[in-house]
């Protein structure tokens, strides 16, 4: 068996994000050696071909090369997904400062967000995560796999640093979400 | 010290709020006046709050409302709102108070976060959303619509059945809220409508009805459908609901 093959079969029939140890568990290597076939599949697909590697929401996942997304997007006719520019605000705020209820989110904003938070959960890109231990139990909301997948991150660790984004307000965040 | 009660002109603006306090009359030697008037002077700091009695004051809003003079929520509310904020500001005068006043922070000074901090941030994800769009995926097994046997009508036919409804409904009457019967309520409802076969959706609801009425309706005949006790067809292009033969 082509070990390189078989993760791009994998990688193809998979309709969302694989980890390594998945593969490696179905392929039945090391998830060294899956990592290994990983990065030839990788360099393979980089040199020909319309599809690519990437990394994504704690997975990898095969997609379309950037070039084609004209004509893919002139066959399938996708939805228009765009966010707008509050709905981008209050999702740059739970992103930093998760879990946060509806009131701290308002609390940075000066205006209601409580719809914003309602349209961002209707898309899958945030989620509610439990309650906050204080009086009312308001509901805690964080990002969702969606989120990452649909902003091209692996991880929320590759949310870009704000060093204008002071580290007391960061503590104030947790501490009130503890 | 006297007081009087009266009942203040409904829904008068007051800088309560919307809707000002009824007309508690105060009398005592540093003021006479109303509730409101009091409440604005201390405010103000034209009264020295520590020589008024709050006591009676309390006892006539406490009979304003056993004497069913509370009509209205709203000035009851104002009223209370009035008096917790003279309470709250006698109780600090009595505080014994310290030599030196603390400064106050400046909240200027404080971090206090905004949405400006987080620009940089809402750039980059806007950014990255449209690299994003850019890819493409392997689109993955549509998801199962209904967990119901809508008896071959789709969930689009249902949903365009609800709007129709939806575009002739009347404007909702502006009366305030009132308690709406339970969603079970609406289902024995709905059943009741159902005995006599074949209906369309418009032929189930009241004549006329609001946009409320409509939804509960719909509601109720989806978890009708759902608990095997309704079933809907399509007649004629239109959606027909009857109750189902167990």
């Amino acid at each position: 068996m082509n070990v390189v093959d078989a993760v791009e079969a994998l990688l193809f029939a998979a309709d969302g994000p694989l980890g390594i140890e998945a593969m490696a568990q179905a392929i039945g290597l090391t998830e060294g050696q899956t990592a290994q076939a990983l990065e030839v599949l990788e360099a393979r697909l980089d040199e020909r071909g319309g599809l690519r590697v990437i990394r994504l929401a704690g997975g990898y996942q095969l997609c379309t090369k950037p070039e084609h997304a004209e004509a893919i997007a002139r066959l399938l006719a996708p939805r228009e997904r765009r966010l707008s520019k509050s709905l981008l605000e209050v999702l740059a705020i739970v992103a930093y400062r998760q879990p946060v209820t509806t009131a701290d989110v308002e609390a940075v904003r000066g205006v209601q967000s409580d719809y914003a938070l309602r349209a961002l959960a209707d898309r899958k890109l945030v989620r509610e995560t439990g309650r906050k231990h204080t009086p009312g139990r308001p509901m805690l909301y964080g990002t969702t796999e969606q989120f990452l997948h649909e902003f091209g991150m692996n991880a929320l660790d590759d949310l870009p640093r704000l060093d204008s984004l002071s580290p007391l307000s960061f503590a104030l965040g947790s501490a009130e979400s503890a | 010290m006297a007081l009087r009660r009266e009942l203040a002109e409904p829904h008068t603006v007051g800088a309560l709020g919307v809707v000002a306090p009824p007309l508690i009359l105060v009398e005592s030697p540093n003021f006479d006046g109303s509730l409101g008037q009091l409440f604005r002077c201390v405010r103000d700091g034209k009264v020295d709050l520590a020589a008024v009695s709050l006591l009676p004051i309390c006892e006539a809003y406490f009979e304003y409302l056993m004497l069913g003079g509370a009509q209205s929520l709203d000035e009851a509310a104002a009223a209370l709102a009035a008096l917790a904020y003279l309470i709250e500001r006698k109780a600090w005068g009595l505080l014994p108070s310290s030599e030196a006043e603390p400064v106050a922070d400046d909240p200027a000074e404080l971090p206090s976060p905004s949405t400006h901090e987080y620009r940089a941030a809402m750039e980059a994800l806007r950014v990255w959303h449209e690299e994003r769009s850019q890819l493409h995926f392997r689109a993955g097994a549509e998801p199962a619509e209904t967990p119901l046997d809508l008896g071959g009508i789709t969930p689009v036919e249902l949903a365009a059945a609800f709007e129709r409804v939806m575009r002739r409904c009347s404007p909702t009457p502006p009366e305030p809220a009132r308690a709406r019967r339970s969603l079970s309520d609406q289902m024995v409802q709905a059943l009741g409508a159902l005995q006599d076969g074949w209906k369309p959706l418009l032929k189930l609801l009241p004549d006329p009805f609001t946009r409320e009425d409509a939804v509960y309706w719909f509601l109720a005949l989806l978890e009708l459908i759902r608990l095997g006790q309704a079933k809907v067809r399509l007649h004629a292009e239109e959606l027909e609901f009857a109750r189902a033969k167990r």
